[in-house]
């Protein structure tokens, strides 16, 4: 209350003397210097030898634990994909060794404490967040939920059966269909190709679970980061006791997973429904991290379709007003090649008419340098935007880790943008010419063909997908 | 991926109702209305040098006349568009072009509005004369100024929505910036100009095609929204039907623009690496001398006493929905925390009684939500959501979440639910103050519909004297047939799935 009368009288005084200035012209505005440089964690290694990275940040009473395990889909049989998916599911939800799932599910929301885990497809998470003062305990259930789940039979019955109402209904959504069936076409005969099927779910057993869990979840295959309202020497004090103390079980022997297999047949796959609006999806495969055009890739991203004035918004979007979302994007992969994909989704009689735009505005940009400023534009905003990278004390150290857990150059962030800032013209036609493939595009289109501007046979041989 | 959408927000796309307070908030907003009506809140965050800036506007589409519907959310686009000098070449040369291209839209609605006696030959001549119009005017645009600004000066998050009650422009910037969204945005409110209104139009057709019309689950929820309110606006959707689309008009647009857009039917925000004494004197530069305008008037309409359950149904090429919904009031009345209460017994968490009954125990189902909608200035639905588990019907889903509705009126809830509640209010307070933009919204959006940021930091107090009698009370009055609606998705091809 205090602040707020300070501030009324602080407003009545400058009253009148600012009212007649000037007011800049956004054109060309100057601002005063901003020197921004990435906030230091710092790095400690348990009493195992597991990494800890840790954040101090005492704006509010909330603590935030991570462990960043090396595990995920890619690591699910051919049998019984989904494996990964179920296990990181159960590891909290089925408990844990001293608490029924629901006594854990109990003592957590009451707590108003949270601990939750998945595993996506090159990584799993487990998350714990917490009121200060409920930290130990939170800590002591997080740690239990690592090492010491308990994969409650009935639990993960319900799971599965929930992943397999998840599978009836993946192909309610016309988007949903386009994006999955797509990445099942430029990961065809890789793990990361593979969806779970109803087959692959059932064929899945509590012990499957069990022993995923044993061969992944080891303190010699994971990173804790720690960000928050903590006491260092009391934090790594209880670590070493949770997690430090947790002896890895023979040696950690990870399964080799085979490089992704590439794959430049061109090919044109349509599913049928009955929509006025059809998705599109186009791609193929990307790079990697280690790339030495991913800096011109960044940019590249920005100028194609990144951005709400980059070419395909652009002229889909903007000029034509023929779709709502229209973009593209390298996901660069971090342990394996990446992919490139555009999407849009327009209205069914015009169909057609957009992917030859999207094919045409990918092209253009192999065909000719981009201007200056476009250039100038894509690199500013990616400089300038950078620290939004850092805004929350969680996301700095979850990005180191990451750093760490991906293997990347350790002055990869340092350096960044001095590195954006040295793409020039010629670096990305050079990058563009030499990952934008066209003509091995393979095309995902769901909607419904009577109501297209053209036969989609016009583009190449179709091959009809038959959703189930 | 980087993509910048405009959303509409739609009450179930939002997490669960119960709002949240914050400690030491009271001590940390920094409050001050100028002469013109503007409100400003900032609060001083120095964990990163960046700061987040909302303007709220407290008109939305419950705000729009019949013949208007859609027109807030298509407005909010077109606020993208520039300005007298943004966004222009040549705004002298150009204005002439704009208006030539509104006449020219104004023939065209007009003879399509004859239906089948509409001359189809004219209407074909109008439509070519309106492309070569906008074409021409193509020359003098420079497209999305606005953003290239924001983007080559750092800008992130860089968005509007739209919802019934209200419209919000967004952004973060580096906290030397601030200026710049300064510029630009009273700018927006001073000088806009609609132009490319008729291809923006479009966009928002494709638009509802992708949310809506080609999405039968959203499908089902306008559906059902529309189908609980007979006179209020708070039935229509907020981007409009296709065919209130289709009538809309840049002259409409502006009139709404004109009725709407001033600085005392605005808040503004700004949290992060700031000063506030600084930001007062930038906001008093950039927008103090904005004329203030008319108040947004309360919508005067109010909804009759349901006499009745009433059914929808969609049939869609998806699997089975349910929703169920319960007239109530709106947020801020006497009684609606209650609601918040028992939305978060039946639906937060594993804990959760539905979550417990339906999905854990029964199996019936493997999502259920509950929340308030689909807006919360005026009285509103208590809404259940649940997604059935083959082969349990739509039916035994709707019997399941009835029967634990049924339980609130009887039996007592227990204290250990309450001060579960009470628990994680304490968490939330303390977890919204953790970013820029999230902060910024509360105070926006409380501000905005009950009248004082302040709603925040006294509503824990509120819960706090919630007793198990309040509850019962409140169920058995508001979780009856007649004042129910319910709402089922059924696929198509397997007949009524309703009982």
């Amino acid at each position: 209350m205090r602040i707020v009368i300070y501030a009324l009288l602080l407003g009545l005084l400058n009253l009148g003397c600012a009212w007649g200035a000037e007011r800049a012209n956004p054109r060309s505005m100057n601002f005063p210097p901003l020197s921004f440089t990435i906030p230091k964690t710092e790095r400690v290694l348990l009493k195992n030898g597991t990494p800890a990275y840790l954040l101090q940040d005492r704006e509010l009473p909330i603590v935030t634990v991570s462990a960043l395990i090396r595990t995920g889909s890619v690591y699910d049989p051919a049998a019984q994909s989904g494996l990964a998916q179920l296990t990181g599911s159960q590891l909290r939800g089925g408990g844990t060794t001293a608490l029924q799932p629901r006594q854990l599910d109990e003592e957590l929301e009451f707590m108003a404490s949270g601990v939750e885990s998945t595993f996506g497809s090159d990584n799993g998470m487990v998350t714990m967040t917490s009121l200060t003062r409920n930290l130990p305990r939170t800590l002591e259930l997080f740690s239990d939920v690592l090492f010491s789940p308990r994969f409650d039979e009935q639990r993960f019955e319900i799971a599965r059966r929930q992943a397999l109402e998840a599978l009836r209904r993946q192909n309610d959504d016309p988007k949903e269909v386009g994006d999955r069936e797509l990445t099942k076409a430029l990961y065809a005969g890789h793990p990361l190709g593979q969806i779970p099927t109803a087959a692959t779910l059932q064929a899945i057993k509590r012990s499957d679970l069990q022993a995923f869990h044993r061969r992944f979840v080891r303190p010699d295959n994971l990173i804790i980061t720690v960000s928050g309202d903590f006491d260092r020497s009391q934090i790594i004090h209880q670590l070493n006791r949770s997690v430090g103390s947790v002896r890895p079980v023979g040696a950690l022997a990870l399964p080799t997973i085979p490089a992704v297999p590439t794959n430049d047949k061109p090919a044109v796959l349509y599913a049928a429904k009955q929509v006025n609006q059809s998705v599109i999806r186009l791609g193929h495969l990307g790079i990697t991290k280690d790339d030495p055009d991913l800096y011109a890739i960044r940019v590249l991203d920005f100028i194609l379709g990144g951005s709400f004035t980059s070419r395909l918004m652009m002229e889909i979007r903007t000029n034509r007003g023929l779709a709502y979302n229209v973009g593209s994007h390298f996901d660069v992969g971090r342990r394996f090649t990446g992919s490139f994909m555009a999407e849009t989704e327009t209205r069914a009689d015009a169909t057609l008419k957009v992917i030859d735009l999207m094919t045409g505005i990918i092209k253009g940009i192999r065909s000719e340098p981009v201007s200056e400023q476009e250039l100038k534009l894509a690199k500013e905003s990616i400089i300038n935007s950078f620290l939004f990278g850092f805004t929350s004390p969680a996301s700095i150290v979850l990005q180191q880790a990451r750093l760490e857990f991906y293997g990347y150059q350790p002055d990869y962030l340092d350096r960044y943008r001095e590195r954006i800032a040295a793409v020039t013209r010629e670096d990305l036609l050079r990058a563009a010419r030499r990952h934008l493939r066209p003509e091995t595009f393979k095309l995902v289109v769901v909607g419904d063909a009577k109501a297209f501007d053209r036969p989609l046979s016009s583009i190449g041989t179709v091959q009809q997908l038959v959703l189930q | 991926m980087k993509r910048l959408l405009y959303g509409v927000l739609i009450g179930l796309w939002l997490a669960a109702a119960v709002p949240l307070q914050a400690a030491g908030l009271d001590e940390k907003v920094i409050e001050h209305t100028f002469a013109n009506g503007l409100k400003l809140l900032m609060v001083e965050r120095h964990t990163s040098p960046t700061v987040s800036a909302w303007i709220r506007f407290k008109v939305g589409s419950v705000d729009e006349r019949s013949d208007e519907r859609g027109i807030a959310h298509l407005l909010e686009h077109m606020l993208f568009k520039g300005t007298t000098s943004l966004g222009t070449r040549d705004y002298a040369a150009e204005k002439p072009l704009l208006e030539s291209i509104e006449a020219t839209a104004q023939r065209l609605l007009a003879e399509r509005a004859k239906g089948i006696k509409a001359d189809t030959a004219l209407i074909k001549r109008l439509e070519q004369q309106l492309a070569d119009l906008e074409k021409q005017a193509q020359q003098y645009v420079v497209k999305d100024e606005f953003f290239d600004l924001y983007a080559r000066n750092g800008g992130s998050g860089y968005n509007a929505f739209t919802s019934k009650d209200g419209t919000t422009y967004l952004i973060s910037l580096p906290a030397n910036k601030l200026e710049l969204w300064a510029a630009i945005e009273s700018d927006r409110m001073r000088n806009p100009v609609l132009r490319e209104f008729y291809s923006e139009r479009s966009v928002v057709m494709e638009e509802r095609r992708r949310s809506y019309d080609a999405e039968p689950g959203a499908k089902l929820w306008e559906t059902f929204i529309a189908s609980a309110y007979n006179a209020h606006p708070y039935g229509q959707p907020i981007i409009g039907w296709m065919p209130d689309i289709e009538q809309l008009s840049r002259t409409k647009a502006e009139n709404f623009l004109k009725r709407f857009y001033a600085p005392n039917n605005a808040i503004i925000a700004v949290v992060g690496d700031i000063d506030p004494t600084a930001v007062i004197a930038l906001v008093r530069r950039y927008f103090g001398d904005l004329p203030p305008g008319t108040p947004v008037p309360e919508v005067a309409v109010q909804e009759e006493r349901q006499r009745g359950e009433r059914r929808v149904e969609v049939i869609g090429d998806a699997e089975p929905e349910v929703v169920i919904g319960f007239h109530k009031t709106a947020l801020g009345a006497t009684d609606d925390e209650l609601f918040d209460v028992l939305a978060a017994i039946l639906g937060q968490g594993r804990t959760s009684r539905l979550y417990r009954s339906l999905v854990l125990e029964k199996q019936l189902a493997t999502d259920v939500a509950v929340f308030d909608a689909p807006g919360s200035r005026y009285p509103n639905l208590f809404v259940l959501h649940a997604t059935p588990r083959a082969p349990h019907t739509t039916a035994e889903v709707e019997q399941a979440l009835l029967a634990e509705l049924e339980r609130l009126k009887t039996e007592p809830v227990t204290q250990r639910e309450l001060q579960q509640i009470l628990n994680r209010l304490e968490y939330e307070e303390a977890r919204r103050m953790g970013t820029n933009g999230g902060l910024a919204r509360n105070l926006t959006e409380y501000e905005a519909v009950t009248g004082s940021w302040r709603f925040l930091t006294s509503y824990r107090a509120k819960i706090e004297k919630v007793t198990p009698a309040d509850l019962q009370r409140v169920a058995r009055n508001y979780f009856t047939r007649e004042n129910r609606i319910v709402g089922t998705l059924v696929k198509k091809g397997t007949g009524r799935a309703a009982p």
